[in-house]
């Protein structure tokens, strides 16, 4: 599946094959240090120092470069070493009217980042509280203020649960029934998995 | 009480105080379980006739099981799980990444409130292994109880 470059994009990636072999290695550093950790104008600037170009001229193809990089490990293939998603990558670049030195340098940048800038993306996907853990505790209610003389089980439990980088804790109960109630229920899910059906939809989806 | 055709010739204060003391004499024999003897005893002090002490010893025998229950669903404790739902998916692609191909579990627990208030359940998303994780704990917890039980 190719990747369409707007006409702005390629403006931004314009200023690469003139930047040089050694410029390329630091816009791609620069590149992926943006995706990991965000936007950093003073990373630029020296940058821009070093290589002699306008700060302006690295910023965008900094930026452009970010764009093809998450763009291409979005759409591509997750199977590592497809040939297919390489000619693609190639393909998509060729556009751009490159030299075959720059694009090869473009698609080892790609190949050898790709899965760690899937892996980024993939957090940025919306998410419901997640499972961390669970505590659980055997008690035994034996009186209370309005009855005396009681001998009722529970299990209390605490659910650790992830929500976007903030863990809570809920406390929660159940009586002895609905605990074997529970664990009836989360096995037939597990056990859905193994059916036929499943097999057959995670097979034919690939 | 009040309405009722059989009770209309007593004065209803009087109604009122002999309402509130037998209210308070049950609850307060089963609070503390007491037994036949003990509340007839009671009852006694009290200068009832033996008459009336059997018909209310008799109704309140009638009536105990359920009374035990109701004292003791007063009280607070956390949330109560009552059931469990779950839904099984597999994710091809979100607007962040294509191809994903992995599946999760969405596992929503049921919950009530001590005073019978409804509660938001609680909801997550989890993996298999973390499912896995989840059911073996649960299986501990229901192990240890059958050994409690056996003790």
């Amino acid at each position: 599946m190719l990747l369409v470059l707007s006409a702005e994009h390629r403006a931004h990636l314009g200023c690469l094959p003139r930047a040089g072999g050694a410029a390329i290695g630091e816009l791609g550093r620069l590149a992926l240090e943006q995706l990991r950790r965000g936007a950093a104008p003073r990373a630029c600037e020296t940058a821009a120092r070093k290589l002699n170009i306008g700060v302006d001229t690295i910023q965008h193809g900094v930026e452009g470069l970010v764009y093809l990089l998450t763009e291409s490990s979005k759409l591509m293939a997750s199977i590592p070493f497809c040939k297919i998603s390489e000619v693609d990558f190639q393909d998509s670049i060729h556009v751009l009217g490159f030299s075959d030195e720059l694009n090869k340098s473009l698609l080892q940048l790609y190949l050898d980042n790709r899965k760690e800038i899937r892996s980024i993306l993939g957090e940025l996907a919306p998410r419901l509280p997640s499972y961390h853990s669970l505590e659980w505790r055997l008690d035994v209610q034996l009186a209370s203020r309005s009855l005396r003389q009681q001998i009722k089980p529970a299990v209390t439990m605490k659910l650790h649960l992830n929500q976007s980088e903030d863990q809570t804790a809920q406390v929660l109960q159940t009586d002895p029934a609905t605990l074997l109630h529970l664990i009836q229920q989360l096995e037939q899910a597990l056990g859905e998995m193994k059916m036929n059906h499943c097999r057959r939809i995670v097979r034919n989806m690939k | 009480i009040l309405d009722d055709p059989d009770l209309k010739d007593i004065d209803p204060t009087v109604l009122k105080h002999c309402h509130a003391a037998a209210a308070t004499c049950i609850l307060e024999a089963g609070k503390q379980k007491a037994d036949i003897s003990a509340i007839s005893t009671c009852l006694e002090d009290c200068k009832l006739d033996k008459e009336r002490i059997e018909q209310f010893c008799t109704e309140y025998q009638k009536n105990k099981d359920a009374l035990e229950i109701l004292l003791g669903s007063i009280g607070r404790s956390p949330l109560h799980i009552t059931d469990v739902s779950w839904r099984l998916e597999y994710q091809i692609k979100n607007n962040q990444l294509h191809k994903t191909y992995q599946p999760s579990y969405l596992v929503t627990l049921n919950v009530e409130n001590s005073d019978s208030r409804s509660h938001p359940d609680v909801s997550f998303s989890c993996t298999m292994e973390q499912l896995q994780d989840l059911v073996g704990k649960l299986k501990d917890a229901a192990k240890s109880l059958e050994r409690a039980t056996q003790m």
